[in-house]
């Protein structure tokens, strides 16, 4: 029986070669399309879940309270590890990291710059790493050692084995002795570093701030004892903070390590979803497409139902029941979806590498049970949501009236297949929609730039003598050709790094906290950036006291409710500051945030990047001059740089995925929804041949048909426009509302998309059209 | 085998309804070869559907080797059909995806018989009908006789009681509508039932009994005089 199914599914496809090629081209792209977006999302989902413990691992989390809402953060108190590991029973251990940054490494001759950041003790006991060589109890338990990465030992010292007990030289000073050899981070693990450095002893070193309950810096994770309830450990540790420091506004909490990638976003204090947001949406988009495609197979096997009525009436008359039809239809389309399958592998195969390239995964295509299994329960269900009402619908036909030739498709049918068709096609438009409006904000935030001429801008950091010398290196830099401006600051302008709300000034409500970014920066810092000035003056060297002076943003201003700021006083951190300009409002977070309050003060020490302007049209030459310059000041370094508008567009990194990714995917649902109005449009022409010979026999002209047999499908696009227009709106303005800084939502989207759908679909079906318009009408009269 | 009832059949077309039989009732023996007659319109082939179950009447009663069949749905009816009755059709109706061997062995598919088994039914009626040669080409590669001879094949492989055939020579000339005919008459000699509808009083004169309609009514009943010599 399956086999006389599958021998008739075969010679069926042979013969109607036509809808074959369509509904394979239809399904395989749209299966394609799905498996990317499976093995997508099965990364996503995998992400950090790569411990042994992965249930027992916690970040621990802050929630700030102020007057203007809470801010969450992962960056906690320098101590906060310890004490916790050893005050709170339930938890087994705790492991202080930091951000990790770009070092200059150094054993012998050979100099790099590497990844890397300071760890607690038991940082290898808590994130199970493979360990090449070395243990996880001691591998950052002295003072001196070092952990790298297998790729790191090999570029320094050759191999694996060679590295162990070596030297290296830390930035110019330190020297450190490798403990031992990490395995490479997979691609798959949020934390990224070539190396890392015991925690312990930099505690000790800078104890004087580092040890300060109210200030906020490394990032703390621990692990659970088995069977300890987080919730318990919530109520334990949530006022952990304020019993350390009286005046303290902080609450912990537990966010589980590898949760905290797809729940990262947080709005006053509550969970508000993250990237698993787009986990949703890349799996909605996936069924649409799939669907889509399902359709094409639907409304092309019941537009050829009268060639097959045939075959089920004589079929139903020698006995055969309709479950047998049933079967042998739905078998039908069951073998096309496995057909498809293999062409979809075989296209997602080859478009993986790009498409890793757009997601930033590395991404493979192993074909464990696991992965099997899914493909083949996804073509299944392919196979039998595309054959369902085809084969309900074939089998259910009345022999007589089918072999009588009395068989009509009666107006339901057709209303079927056309709401089929406008569904179709309101996904797509709903898809266009979404990625018109994705690329516009995208592309809003990057043409609105932040307030200041980010696109010259590069920065790097000071180090080895640029520091002690940093006046001669100025003096330098500003006479090559291709620099600017020079200067050095704190903060590299893209997003919070240092806030405070030690900021007081006179009729400030005593209960008012408010976060402040304070940004420490030198001389001609402004001028390089080009921030403008709403009032006042910048810090000048001719100004021997501008030590105490200081300037705010617009929005400081406004908050602290100052009619005249310029020349009024503040204290910061109980020090008296002149307020001697203001600067216009310039994004330094990211545009989903509205811009905080910002102050600068002078503080040539504590402005560790070095910051320069570089001459348009002369970047490459301005570069080059900079990085001669860096290398005859520290010999050995090697010079890293960074663009601002680089950084910039960091921020924005996840969205420009989506964007690009939901742009490739609108593309083939439209590409599906074409191929399927196209196979229906080759139908429809047939089969009106003889009422088109009969019109041109009235006298119609070729146009009068053309536009009579667009007619009904631009009807159809128009109706699916219709509707997809109240969804797509509700939609996207969903999703613009997460940013405070978007773009309107114009009519004019619409209306493009609108356009735009009308036009493909109308070049879709015309060529079929014109063909149909241009019968002899003799020769289809006489077939009758 | 077969008894009809006071059967009546209409179709509504719009508020009224259009008449095809208005009274039939019909016995007929198991082994009877009986042709019906009559001009169109007279509802020869809605006759044939009814008692070929793929039409129901909308009144009277049908007993099909004693069994109810005007009280059996669709599913029954169905097993009915398609162990008892084989239809052979005017415009042969043989599908066209199919080879000849395969048309034949529909039937047998759907009535879930084995492999082995199957394959000797078909070879059997494939040697008998002499068209063994041709058991691998398709419906549009054969002549019009020979695709009749295919769709006769395919109604009786399943070795049915009762045969059915609407206008089997219409398509065709006459000398193979005689080779057609004498077939029939062999497969009658054999046991099988046949009841025809025919417009050729020739053909008319292989079976052994007359049913004449006229406007849904039988007009005349009668048996054939074999005329002799």
């Amino acid at each position: 029986m399956i086999e006389h199914a599958i021998k008739l599914a075969l010679r069926n496809f042979m013969r109607h070669k036509n809808s074959f090629f369509i509904n394979l081209s239809g399904l395989s792209t749209g299966l394609a399309c799905t498996l990317l977006i499976f093995l997508w999302v099965r990364d996503e989902l995998r992400v950090d879940k790569i411990f042994e413990n992965d249930d027992r691992l916690f970040q621990v989390m802050e929630h700030q309270d102020y007057s203007d809402g809470i801010l969450t953060t992962n960056s906690t108190p320098g101590p906060l590890g310890m004490s916790l590991e050893e005050e709170i029973p339930e938890i087994e251990l705790a492991a202080t990291y930091l951000y990790p940054a770009s070092y200059n490494l150094q054993v012998g001759e050979e100099k790099l710059r590497a990844v890397g950041t300071y760890a607690g003790k038991n940082y290898f006991k808590i994130f199970d790493y493979p360990l090449m060589t070395g243990s996880a109890v001691d591998i950052l338990a002295g003072a001196n050692n070092i952990a790298i990465s297998e790729t790191l030992a090999g570029s320094l010292f050759g191999s694996v084995e060679e590295a162990m007990g070596q030297s290296i030289e830390y930035e110019g000073s330190d020297i450190y002795s490798v403990s031992g050899v990490f395995k490479d981070l997979p691609s798959n693990s949020t934390q990224q570093f070539d190396f890392l450095l015991p925690y312990e002893p930099f505690y000790q070193e800078n104890i004087e701030w580092m040890s300060n309950w109210e200030s906020n810096f490394p990032n703390t994770a621990i692990r659970l004892k088995k069977g300890a309830q987080a919730a318990v450990v919530n109520g334990k540790i949530k006022d952990f903070i304020k019993g350390k420091a009286e005046n303290s506004r902080v609450s912990l909490f537990l966010q589980s390590y590898s949760g905290r990638y797809l729940y990262g976003r947080y709005q006053n204090g509550k969970q508000v979803g993250g990237r698993i947001e787009y986990v949703w949406l890349f799996s909605l988009i996936a069924l649409f497409i799939l669907l889509i495609a399902c359709i094409n197979f639907m409304n092309l096997s019941t537009a050829r139902a009268s060639r097959r009525a045939k075959e089920v009436g004589v079929k139903k008359t020698i006995g055969a029941g309709k479950k047998a039809l049933v079967i042998q239809f739905l078998s039908e389309s069951i073998i096309l979806s496995f057909l498809s399958l293999l062409i979809a592998v075989g296209l997602a195969g080859l478009a993986l590498p790009q498409f890793n390239l757009i997601t930033a995964k590395e991404i493979e295509l192993h074909f464990d049970p696991g992965m099997i299994g899914v493909l083949v329960a996804i073509s299944l269900i392919t196979g039998i949501i595309a054959g369902s009402y085809p084969a309900f619908y074939l089998s259910s036909f009345r022999p007589i009236s089918v072999l009588k030739g009395t068989l009509r498709s009666s107006m339901g049918e057709l209303w079927v297949r056309r709401g089929l068709v406008v569904f179709q096609f309101a996904l797509s438009f709903i898809l266009i929609v979404a990625v018109v409006i994705v690329y516009k904000q995208i592309q809003f935030i990057q043409d609105q730039g932040p307030g200041y001429d980010k696109e010259q801008l590069v920065y790097f950091n000071r180090d080895g003598r640029l520091e002690e010398q940093s006046t001669a290196f100025f003096t330098k830099a500003k006479t090559m050709d291709g620099v600017q401006n020079i200067s050095s600051i704190g903060h590299n302008l893209v997003g919070q790094q240092n806030n405070t709300r030690g900021v007081e000034w006179d009729g400030k409500d005593p209960e008012m906290t408010l976060l402040f970014e304070n940004v420490r920066i030198n001389y001609d810092l402004l001028e390089t950036i080009g921030v403008e000035f709403k009032e006042g003056r910048s810090f000048s060297r001719s100004f021997g006291r501008d030590s105490s002076a200081v300037i705010f943003n617009e929005k400081a201003v406004e908050i602290m409710g100052m009619k005249d700021p310029i020349g009024q006083r503040v204290r910061i951190h109980g020090e008296e500051k002149e307020i001697i300009g203001v600067v216009k409002d310039f994004h330094f977070q990211s545009f989903r945030q509205e811009i905080n309050p910002l102050f600068f003060q002078l503080s040539p020490e504590n402005s560790w990047f070095m910051m320069a302007s570089l001459e348009k049209g002369k970047e490459k030459k301005g570069l080059e001059n900079l990085k001669s310059l860096y290398e005859e000041f520290n010999p050995g370094f090697a010079f890293d740089f960074e663009f601002l508008d680089e950084q910039y567009a960091r921020q924005y990194a996840a969205e420009q995925r989506v964007a690009s990714l939901s742009r490739y995917f609108a593309g083939f649902a439209i590409l599906i929804s074409c191929l399927g109005l196209f196979g229906l449009s080759v139908f429809t022409a047939e089969r009106r041949k003889k009422e088109i010979g009969i019109r041109k026999v009235l006298g119609a002209s070729v146009t009068q048909i053309l536009s009579l047999l667009t007619k009904e499908f631009a009807q159809i696009v128009l109706w699916s426009i219709l509707i997809g227009f109240p969804i797509a709106y509700v939609l996207s303005k969903n999703w613009l509302d997460r940013f405070v800084y978007r773009i309107d939502l114009a009519i004019w989207f619409f209306v493009l998309t609108a356009v735009l759908m009308i036009l493909i679909a109308v070049v879709t079906v015309s060529s079929q059209a014109f063909q149909a318009a241009r019968v002899d009408p003799k020769k289809y009269l006489r077939s009758e | 085998m077969i008894q009809l009832k006071n059967i009546a059949r209409y179709y509504k077309r719009g508020l009224q309804k259009s008449w095809v039989l208005r009274d039939i009732s019909i016995h007929i023996q198991p082994g009877e070869f009986v042709t019906i007659m009559g001009p169109s319109g007279a509802g020869k082939t809605t006759l044939l559907n009814i008692i070929g179950m793929l039409d129901q009447p909308n009144a009277g009663e049908y007993m099909f080797m004693d069994e109810p069949v005007h009280r059996f749905n669709e599913r029954r009816r169905n097993e009915l059909h398609k162990h008892h009755i084989g239809f052979v059709f005017q415009a042969y109706h043989l599908i066209d995806d199919l080879t000849v061997y395969e048309n034949i062995e529909t039937p047998l598919l759907y009535r879930g018989i084995k492999g082995k088994e199957r394959k000797s039914m078909v070879a059997d009626v494939l040697d008998r009908f002499n068209i063994v040669a041709k058991k691998d080409l398709f419906p549009d590669q054969l002549s019009g006789g020979q695709q009749q001879l295919v769709g006769i094949a395919r109604a009786i492989v399943g070795k049915p009681q009762l045969l059915l055939a609407d206008e089997p020579t219409g398509n065709l000339h006459s000398k193979q509508g005689k080779e057609i005919m004498d077939l029939f008459k062999e497969l009658n000699d054999d046991g099988i039932t046949i009841i025809q509808v025919t417009h050729s009083e020739e053909n008319a004169h292989y079976g052994k009994r007359k049913i004449e309609l006229l406007d849904g009514f039988v007009r005349k009943n009668e048996l054939i005089k074999k005329e002799v010599g």
